[in-house]
């Protein structure tokens, strides 16, 4: 018998018993959902990463206190330290001041300047307040909205702040709250600009959703802090891209002659953050997606439970079979094809299902899961296999029955 | 011409003092376009052999030569082959998917040979013609009478043009009329040159066959030719008795049980007499009510 024969015997027998057929689908259809969706939250977070990198250009280079990062050879990281991240000392003023002396290269600090923002009728805690330099639009490659970012002569006379379009809308209530003034640290501030929305805000990584961000002079937040800011990274964009290498080499060279040649900082091109990225997210989507196919495991054997049910009950109908002149072969690829059909219509619903729940997570949530090609290609050969491995066992049954027992059988 | 030739088959069931032999030594040849029926009681042995020669079972021993090509010691892929092309099978229950059409349960041995469908359901329809059940083509077997559905049996054996058609009580769960319209339809078969082998227990079907054989336990005890429309005189010796019994006691179990040497004989006496009490005791409760 041929193949589209064995399909259309799968498929009505299928048809016969719809809601047994259904419920075991069922089983694989969970299992595909869950770890399609899984994966596409991961891919979905990766391609927000390689966005903001793009945007922000490969040129650009992050220099982070502390090695949380290991590295052999030119670029290539091997290994990601957690515990380096917790336990680093920070960047202070003189370091910014060796980072910014370095020749072709703008550079904006991130100073952490900790404190409640308060306006006369509200306060707001889930600010960030960044202490920064006037090169940051540049080096983040970001346009104001309104207004206009300080400049470094003005650092010190006027207390304007940048502010992102989160904070506009939830501090102040408004879309354009040019001139009004709010405190840090009883120190007024009066909004001077409003960048505009970034498009790259990852969810998982809200130290980076600059939208929710205020900006204020370096020198301001050197005061605030009692001349002890922290700065936890800059930023630094070579004046020519070509000079990347460089600027790396000469930041590296600078800073480390600072700390009698030890080097317990990081200086990190875009490339490098996105392995890193890639690294961390790929291990977590695997962890993650790992213990959704064990449901997938527990739908295979549904279908393995129904089938030897079915088995059982068609013991009659194998005997006719067999009697007619059906080999114990012919038999074999009648239930294993049922078995694979069965799980494979299961994963093209959990696929569509799939479908469906990420629309759902993306009109409800931050994120953006993305469904590739591979994974629903991957998901249907996966769910295909299921049917096969876990039908193997009943159709051999079925195929081993004796023919006249089976034809007794009631 | 000799289709098929039984030299010393032999079947047997269990091992050790369990063995029990369902067919013994039994030689048989059967000549191409023959009509034979196979009667005997129950536990004789005749499904047993009809298994054998449909080769859906294998023999204990002996051999069985079916076409001038021995067969006995087939493995099972090789008979299932040879099911598909070269025989037809008839059950008692019709035994048709009730998951299929008409049509397509006519056509079900031509899939196994890899027939393409329009091809197949061509042919069934042909087949079906015959049988005289061109109407009912797509109807599914629970919408069919007894008859019917065993006419479509009939289709479904004759559509691979078989060398022999294998009738285990064809006419088993059938009423009169619908037994003639199926005996009628085996004995135009057979007049076209079909082989016909047929087990049955009513005498008054010999009437068909060209050839009668007596089973009694798993031997063959007489084989006799006859004329078509002719009771065989065996049929009539075994199913036309007198009405006396030549034992003029009966019995009862208890005194056979006595006749067989026994080992434990305590033990079964034991139980003998218990279930003899038993016996007795709901005998006179029937009494009573009464």
């Amino acid at each position: 018998m041929l193949l589209g024969g064995y399909i259309k015997l799968a498929r009505a027998s299928m048809r016969s018993s719809r809601w047994r057929s259904l419920l075991t689908m069922l089983g694989i259809i969970i299992g595909i959902v869950s770890v399609v969706t899984t994966v596409s939250i991961g891919e979905g977070v990766k391609q927000q990463i390689v966005n903001q990198i793009s945007q922000r250009g490969e040129d650009l280079i992050t220099v982070l206190p502390g090695r949380p990062l290991e590295r052999t050879g030119a670029s290539y990281l091997n290994s990601f330290n957690p515990v380096s991240s917790q336990t680093a000392i920070v960047f202070g003023d003189a370091d910014y001041r060796l980072v910014a002396s370095v020749p072709g290269a703008s550079v904006a600090p991130f100073g952490h300047v900790a404190g409640e923002v308060k306006t006369r009728e509200s306060s707001y805690d889930k600010a960030q307040v960044i202490a920064t330099s006037a090169d940051l639009p540049d080096v983040l490659n970001q346009e104001l909205e309104f207004g206009s970012f300080f400049s470094d002569s003005d650092t010190s006379s006027a207390n304007g702040a940048i502010i992102g379009r989160t904070v506009a809308e939830q501090l102040f209530g408004q879309n354009v709250p040019l001139g009004q003034d709010f405190t840090i640290r009883d120190t007024r501030f009066i909004v001077r600009g409003i960048f505009e929305e970034f498009s790259d805000t990852s969810p998982l990584l809200p130290m980076n959703n600059y939208d929710n961000a205020i900006f204020i002079p370096y020198t301001l937040g050197q005061e605030l802090m009692g001349g002890n800011l922290q700065v936890y990274q800059m930023l630094v964009k070579p004046s020519v891209p070509e000079d990347t290498a460089d600027v790396i080499a000469s930041i590296e060279a600078t800073l480390k002659k600072s700390r009698g040649n030890q080097q317990d900082f990081s200086v990190l091109r875009q490339s490098d953050n996105l392995s890193l990225a890639e690294d961390v997210l790929d291990l977590l989507t695997s962890l993650i997606a790992g213990v959704a196919a064990i449901s997938l495991l527990v739908g295979g054997i549904g279908i393995m439970n129904i089938m030897l049910v079915s088995v059982t009950e068609r013991t009659q109908e194998i005997g006719i079979r067999k009697a007619v002149g059906a080999t114990n072969r012919q038999i074999l690829y009648q239930f294993m094809t049922e078995a694979a059909v069965l799980s494979l219509a299961g994963g093209v619903f959990g696929i569509l299902f799939s479908l469906l729940t990420n629309f759902l997570l993306r009109i409800t949530t931050d994120l953006q899961p993305v469904i590739t090609l591979d994974v629903i290609l991957i998901a249907s050969g996966v769910s295909f296999a299921v049917g096969i491995i876990f039908g193997v066992a009943p159709a051999a049954i079925a195929a081993r029955k004796d023919p006249i027992e089976s034809l007794r059988y009631e | 011409m000799q289709l098929l030739e039984l030299t010393e088959v032999s079947k047997l069931y269990g091992f050790g003092d369990a063995t029990t032999v369902a067919v013994d030594s039994v030689t048989l040849t059967v000549e191409k376009g023959e009509f034979i029926a196979i009667m005997g009681p129950s536990g004789s042995g005749k499904s047993t052999l009809m298994n054998i020669i449909g080769l859906l079972d294998k023999p204990t021993h002996g051999d069985y030569q079916f076409n001038g090509r021995n067969v006995a010691r087939l493995r099972p892929n090789r008979r299932a082959k040879i099911r598909r092309d070269r025989l037809g099978f008839i059950f008692q229950s019709f035994n048709l998917l009730h998951r299929l059409n008409v049509l397509e349960n006519v056509a079900l041995p031509l899939s196994y040979k890899g027939m393409l469908q329009a091809r197949r359901l061509t042919k069934a329809g042909d087949v079906l013609e015959q049988v005289g059940l061109a109407d009912r083509e797509f109807f599914m077997p629970k919408q069919l009478s007894g008859g019917q559905a065993q006419r479509v049996a009939i289709a479904r054996a004759l559509v691979n043009n078989p060398e022999i058609i294998i009738a285990d009580e064809p006419t088993g769960n059938l009423d009169s009329a619908a037994s003639r319209v199926v005996m009628e339809l085996l004995s135009d078969l057979h007049k076209m040159g079909h082989t016909i082998l047929m087990v049955t227990h009513n005498p008054e079907l010999t009437r068909y066959a060209g050839r009668v054989l007596f089973m009694h336990d798993g031997e063959i005890i007489a084989d006799e030719k006859t004329q078509v429309g002719e009771v065989p005189e065996l049929a009539r010796r075994f199913y036309y008795m007198p009405k006396q019994t030549q034992e003029d006691d009966l019995a009862g179990v208890s005194a056979l049980m006595d006749a067989i040497p026994q080992k434990e004989e305590e033990k079964s006496k034991k139980k003998a007499s218990k279930t003899k009490n038993m016996k007795y005791k709901r005998k006179s409760k029937k009494k009573k009510e009464a």
